[in-house]
């Protein structure tokens, strides 16, 4: 093209009409009403800085605009806090409120007495799952504590969630750097644990890594941080169909892109793209759900 | 439901086309476009067109290697120096789509100057851009900046410089930060830049810059972490930035979605989108337009 051409082009006033008012961009129709179910949202407020939708009110009218079906809410205050007792109660409560809220508790298997916190999560409010924060725990996932925890959840049926990460390590505050988890040591936990359940979620696929994780039984995977134009569909290829699951990680990061991502590149096929966004996760929570 | 036609988290595609999306940082085979000068460029743009088409992309504006070393590999700087159609190949097979501006090493300036007028005086590129890395990176605030920049002024060019902010610091030498940028900057209150990434770690990238004008702040490079264009918008204005996909190596959701899902008004969002780059550009097609007058 000419740049005679482009200049006119870019000269050109815009001819969309627009909108005075302040919001995000109102999405298109979802079609015939499906299932979507993110597994990876928090609630509450993240400790670094204040998020467009760290109000709960927010957070749930912006899902249901997106059509968010069901939601696995964990706790930015599970990241820090100690009382975690006191934090799942909050979680607990908040989910209350809203029917597609699922509460995931937080659980820090480093903390005297964890398992009271875990049987809480269990017993008291019938959480389907917990998650896991090794790295800001400081533990890794050869601890001791952390197989105890996994065979507990195992024999409820419960779901783990390990968060590898929450915040890319190059934007973290200098006094507050906190290293991905090493995931490594799954591969040889899981297979004694033959009924347990680990989702890895904020996980950004790396071989040899993902090959290994993807021949190791029992782990799943969510969407919030696998990027690249056609990084979902690439990661639903390399693992086992059942294994990966939709998650936005919102609010911290915009949910709009983690729904985008699973369609831009149009490599999924109809089935996969159903599997991904609620089936997958269906079946992973089946069984503590009956 | 048809993957290829649904558009959660998009809206529709007519409210797109209505953009006029100009992308100023479409990154295929960024690094090194293949041996033979663009084979693997125009198999990673082929990789996105998916995604340019679904969001109804207007322009996208790539940076291609000019064989003044700005990649390790000696054969091809070689092959680009003596048979330039390979570079244009792109262009002329994207004619109404790409736009170019050349990657430059200011670690030659003698060979950079060159290109500036072999690829910006004569044409078809539109600008420039600093790398972060590989052999053509160099700091900014560094002197032979200087004489290049000056060039670029003259010629109306465009100046993209890749930066970040990172934790902990530089990792790698050739590196520059915003805050280097703000320095170059001043240096040349009349030329404008557009600092790549906000620098990474926004929140201090943005401060950075901040007390800049002549320095807007490219989307691209990182998460879609909620809050950047809204704090953008605040301190610096929504005429200072400027959307980028990072397309194919980052996502449409990802780029695309920290624009649409961003709590600022739709004026606001078009200025984003593509009515600020292409008010950038004017200049340098404007003069373009006037030279094949004469």
């Amino acid at each position: 093209m000419q740049r005679r051409e482009l200049l006119k082009m870019a000269a050109a006033a815009g001819t969309a009409s627009v909108l005075a008012s302040r919001s995000a961009e109102p999405n298109a129709a979802a079609g015939p009403r499906m299932q979507i179910i993110d597994t990876n949202i928090s609630l509450f407020q993240w400790p670094f800085r204040r998020l467009p939708l760290d109000e709960l009110n927010d957070l749930v009218m912006k899902l249901r605009t997106l059509g968010i079906t069901q939601a696995w809410a964990g706790s930015f205050e599970g990241v820090l806090h100690r009382d975690i007792a006191g934090v799942n109660q909050r979680l607990a409560d908040a989910c209350a409120g809203y029917p597609e809220l699922t509460p995931i508790g937080s659980v820090n298997p480093q903390l005297p007495d964890w398992t009271e916190d875990l049987r809480r999560c269990i017993e008291q409010h019938h959480m389907p799952g917990v998650r896991l924060h090794p790295n800001y725990h400081q533990y890794a996932l050869d601890d001791q504590n952390f197989a105890r925890l996994l065979e507990i959840a195992a024999r409820s049926n419960r779901l783990v969630q390990i968060a590898a990460a929450m915040e890319d390590t190059r934007t973290q505050h200098p006094s507050m750097r906190v290293p991905d988890v090493d995931l490594t040591p799954l591969t040889e936990l899981m297979p004694r644990f033959p009924r347990a359940k680990v989702q890895i979620l904020n996980y950004r696929p790396r071989k040899p890594l993902i090959e290994s994780l993807a021949k190791t039984p029992g782990v799943y995977f969510d969407t919030a941080r696998v990027d690249g134009t056609d990084g979902v569909p690439s990661l639903v290829q390399q693992v086992p169909q059942n294994r990966v699951m939709f998650g936005t990680h919102a609010p911290f990061l915009i949910p709009e892109s983690a729904l985008i991502r699973l369609h831009e590149s149009s490599r999924l096929d109809a089935d996969a793209f159903q599997r991904v966004l609620s089936r997958n996760a269906n079946s992973a929570l089946k069984p503590a759900k009956t | 439901m048809n993957p290829e036609t649904v558009q959660l988290g998009l809206p529709t595609a007519e409210r797109l086309k209505a953009y006029r999306i100009w992308d100023s940082y479409f990154t295929p085979s960024h690094s090194y476009p293949g041996r033979d000068g663009n084979s693997r460029l125009i198999a990673e743009i082929e990789r996105a067109l998916p995604a340019i088409q679904k969001a109804q992309f207007e322009k996208l504006c790539y940076f291609p290697h000019v064989g003044i070393g700005t990649t390790t590999d000696n054969d091809l700087e070689q092959l680009l120096r003596t048979q330039p159609q390979r570079i244009l190949k792109p262009l002329k097979r994207w004619p109404k789509l790409l736009l170019g501006m050349i990657q430059l090493n200011p670690n030659n300036v003698h060979a950079s100057l060159d290109a500036l007028n072999r690829w910006l005086r004569d044409g078809p590129m539109l600008g420039v851009y600093f790398p972060g890395s590989g052999p053509g990176a160099l700091t900014c605030t560094h002197r032979n900046f200087n004489p290049l920049v000056e060039r670029i002024a003259e010629l109306n060019g465009v100046i993209m410089q890749h930066n970040w902010f990172q934790t902990g610091g530089k990792t790698r030498a050739g590196q520059s930060t915003p805050a280097e940028l703000a320095v170059l900057a001043a240096r040349f209150p009349q030329q404008r830049f557009l600092c790549a990434h906000a620098g990474g770690e926004w929140q201090r990238g943005i401060r950075a810059v901040r007390d800049s004008p002549n320095i807007l702040v490219e989307t691209s490079g990182f998460d879609a972490t909620a809050g950047f264009i809204e704090m953008a918008v605040r301190e610096l204005g929504p005429e200072r930035i400027v959307f980028g996909s990072h397309l194919p190596s980052r996502s449409l959701g990802t780029e695309l979605g920290k624009v649409l899902g961003a709590d600022i008004s739709q004026d606001q969002r078009h200025a984003i989108l593509g009515e600020n780059y292409r008010r950038l550009l004017q200049p340098i097609l404007r003069k373009s337009s006037d030279s094949t007058d004469r």
